[in-house]
């Protein structure tokens, strides 16, 4: 007996069709081949469409030269699942900006020492965190989730920011929560301490998910932009590059100034076009002005 | 006559005039070759429905007898033989012209005689010719004659034994599959000493060890003989009757009024010179066919009993639509193993799906669960008596796998399992299915839950 789930008028329904209903439920990677299976091959959704396409890296790679066979992790699976899910569903758009780092950099160079007798290293990604998190409180629809039928849009009244973190395990998202009622040290502090214990596998499953929206901060190590992909159910991420000082004319003079090249990816059905570019210059302006920050 | 078809449908049995239904429904211009002067086959004529009636006979009789422990005492029954042959061969007569009807009213048309082929696209019956587009060979099957018996015309075959000529005070029956034991119950309920020889351990073959058992036991209390592990190993026609030299766990000599050969049927293949259309058939009469139930000649179809085991009519029937369905050009297939198989006896044995013996042999990972039927109050309350449901199912995924049923009525309750094995149902679906109180198809809900550990009848 075949170990796929299908009833008498499946199978005699997928014949008529000349479906192979084994190959199609190894495609879909499942076990039961229902009717709606064989009626939704014509119009595929895009997440079957994706599973489809797996067939064309099932390659023996051998036949090109030598290789080692590793298996992947269970942490890489899941996210992989994840994000081939979040970029199959989400219409997703990227926005481009760049923030004026000067008086950040200026305040954090004069507070370095303070913190650092506190036992707080001060980061610059603590001053995007917590610029987020204001500039997230003037625009609701970037602090919310679409309801899974896609017909609600849940409203949040906290703010709570994800920190991609690359571990050895993998990709680990834990969750700073309530950032908007922290100051920038505390902030600062929490970075720290979170990623520390991701790197050693030690944050506990309730302090991963619930963001209002993610950082993917590439800054340390390079790139001039990237296109992130968006945490479901987050509507939007920021992905941060690395800062370089360029020559900005400011009408009388080029400066030379410490820009910060920031890469919003965003979910087109909840958030449009100009709010983005709004979201976006606001957030540029708080960076950019660190007394917003208070405001 | 007509003298050309597209399709053409050798023999009218339930598989052949499906089939040729079918066929004329989906607008092919069919004809049916028949030799017998009614429609029905050996199923209708001589097999499953006059069986049936006579069994019919045999319930009520032993009914009316256990009814005597309740205080309801009907006395001895008085058996007109001719009624009672009359009134089976009144059902038979019914059931046939209304399928002569429903040929005229899709205009098939109806050959008699024996076809043979004798060409690719050619047949011919009694010296006439009838050239087809494509025929499907429903030729079915004839009960098997032992070598070495002498010919006596107190030996019966199953067609025999239901022509009702009379009721033996000796009878034995050669062979405990199922026909043999059908006629058993008949004949022991008639009045009738009945003892069955059979040459495995087992009475009715390839059912489940503990139903077949439980069958045995009860026959037997009822008076029907059983050596299993018995061969015969002679058989000589004497003025006082047929002797049978028999070997094995039992063995003597029995001496019988009459004897009813049931050893099993042989496929019709070899009787069609399909040769001559270039169809390959097997030294034993059957004709390997595909899912599709296409012969190694692509215009040729065979279907039923001539194209091997299951020899069962409801094999046939789905066969003859798949058939027609792929003759007309649509895609059909007969794609599955579950055939159910019903022993018509007093308790029936009905079963489906995996055995507990093929799991083994197959390394299918499985379990059995099973609802005795002393534990049902419906069984109770209507004078049932031993009866068992069993399940086999897989251990990981809870899906059931094969069923068997041996109680009254138990033909009838297999169906909502072949239909839970098709929609490939999890034991979960059965115990969370709410079955009528008090039935005996709750034997079935109750099996899935004992498994469960969510049992609280038992």
């Amino acid at each position: 007996m075949s170990t796929i789930i299908a009833s008498p008028s499946v199978r005699a329904a997928a014949r008529r069709q000349g479906v192979d209903i084994n190959e199609l439920a190894q495609r879909l990677n499942r076990q039961q081949i229902t009717l709606d299976d064989l009626n939704a091959k014509a119009g595929q959704s895009p997440a079957a469409g994706a599973q489809d396409m797996n067939q064309y890296w099932d390659v023996d790679h051998t036949q090109y030269g030598a290789l080692s066979q590793t298996e992947t992790s269970k942490f890489d699976r899941i996210a992989a699942a994840n994000l081939s899910a979040a970029n199959a569903l989400i219409p997703q758009v990227t926005h481009h900006d760049e923030a004026d780092l000067s008086a950040v950099e200026k305040l954090r160079a004069k507070l370095k020492a303070e913190a650092l007798s506190k036992g707080v290293k001060l980061t610059t990604l603590a001053f995007f965190v917590k610029a987020l998190a204001v500039t997230l409180k003037q625009f609701p629809k970037f602090n919310a989730s679409l309801s899974a039928d896609g017909k609600s849009l849940f409203l949040k009244e906290y703010v709570h920011i994800g920190i991609a973190v690359d571990t050895d395990y993998g990709l680990m998202v834990p969750v700073l929560r309530d950032v908007d009622t922290k100051g920038v040290l505390q902030i600062a502090a929490e970075i720290t301490d979170l990623a520390t214990r991701a790197k050693n596998r030690k944050v506990g499953p309730d302090e991963m998910g619930g963001a209002s929206m993610t950082i993917s901060n590439l800054g340390g190590i390079g790139g001039t932009a990237f296109t992130p992909i968006v945490n479901p159910p987050e509507v939007a991420i920021l992905g941060i590059t690395r800062t370089r000082v360029t020559p900005v004319w400011d009408g009388a003079e080029f400066t030379p100034t410490p820009m910060a090249p920031l890469d919003m990816s965003y979910d087109h059905r909840v958030i449009n076009g100009a709010d983005a570019a709004k979201f976006m210059a606001t957030l540029c302006k708080t960076l950019a002005d660190p007394r917003f920050l208070l405001v | 006559m007509t003298t050309s078809v597209e399709l053409v449908v050798i023999g009218a049995g339930p598989g052949g005039y499906a089939c040729a239904f079918r066929a004329a429904d989906l607008g092919m211009k069919v004809a049916i070759v028949e030799p017998r002067a009614q429609l029905g086959g050996v199923c209708l004529n001589e097999g499953c429905i006059p069986s049936k009636a006579l069994l019919h006979s045999a319930e009520i009789i032993k009914e009316a007898h256990h009814m005597r422990d309740w205080g309801l005492d009907f006395g001895q029954p008085k058996i007109d033989l001719d009624k009672l042959r009359g009134k089976k061969d009144e059902i038979v007569a019914s059931l046939t012209q209304g399928l002569a009807g429903l040929a005229k009213r899709r205009k098939v048309e109806i050959v008699s005689g024996y076809a043979k082929f004798t060409g690719s696209n050619e047949l011919s019956i009694n010296g006439e010719s009838l050239s087809f587009e494509k025929a499907v060979i429903a030729a079915g099957s004839e009960p098997i004659s032992l070598p070495g018996w002498p010919e006596d015309e107190r030996i019966w075959n199953s067609t025999g034994a239901l022509e009702l000529r009379s009721i033996p005070d000796q009878l034995v029956i050669v062979g405990g599959g199922i026909i043999g034991l059908e006629m058993a119950t008949v004949y022991s309920a008639l009045g009738s000493e009945v003892t069955i020889v059979e040459m495995s351990a087992q009475i009715a073959g390839t059912a489940d060890p503990e139903c077949a058992a439980i069958l045995h036991q009860t026959l037997a209390s009822e008076g029907i003989t059983l050596h299993t592990n018995t061969g015969v190993t002679a058989v000589t026609a004497t003025a006082e009757g047929i002797e049978l030299s028999c070997e094995g766990a039992f063995t003597g000599t029995l001496l019988a009024d009459n004897v009813i050969q049931a050893v099993g049927r042989r496929a019709n293949g070899n009787k069609l010179d399909a040769n001559l259309a270039g169809v390959e058939v097997m030294d034993n009469g059957i004709i390997v066919v595909d899912e599709q139930c296409r012969t190694n000649q692509p215009h040729v179809f065979a279907i039923g009993d001539v194209t091997g085991n299951p020899m069962l009519a409801h094999r046939a029937t789905h066969q003859g639509h798949v058939a027609a369905e792929v003759a007309a050009g649509h895609e059909a297939a007969l794609d599955t193993d579950l055939i159910p198989s019903v022993a018509y006896t007093q308790p029936e044995l009905a079963w489906v799906g995996l055995t507990v013996a093929e799991a083994k042999a197959k390394q299918v990972p499985h379990k059995t669960t099973s609802f005795p039927w002393a534990a049902s109050g419906r069984n109770l309350a209507s004078g049932g008596g031993a009866g068992l449901t069993k399940l086999i199912y897989c251990p990981e995924t809870h899906r059931v796998l094969g069923a068997s049923i041996v109680g009254k009525g138990a033909g009838e309750l297999l169906a909502e399992l072949v239909l839970a094995i098709e929609m490939s149902a999890t034991l979960e679906d059965i115990a969370l299915t709410v079955h009528a109180h008090p039935t005996l198809s709750e034997t079935i809900a109750f099996s899935a839950e004992r498994a469960l550990g969510t049992l609280t009848d038992l």
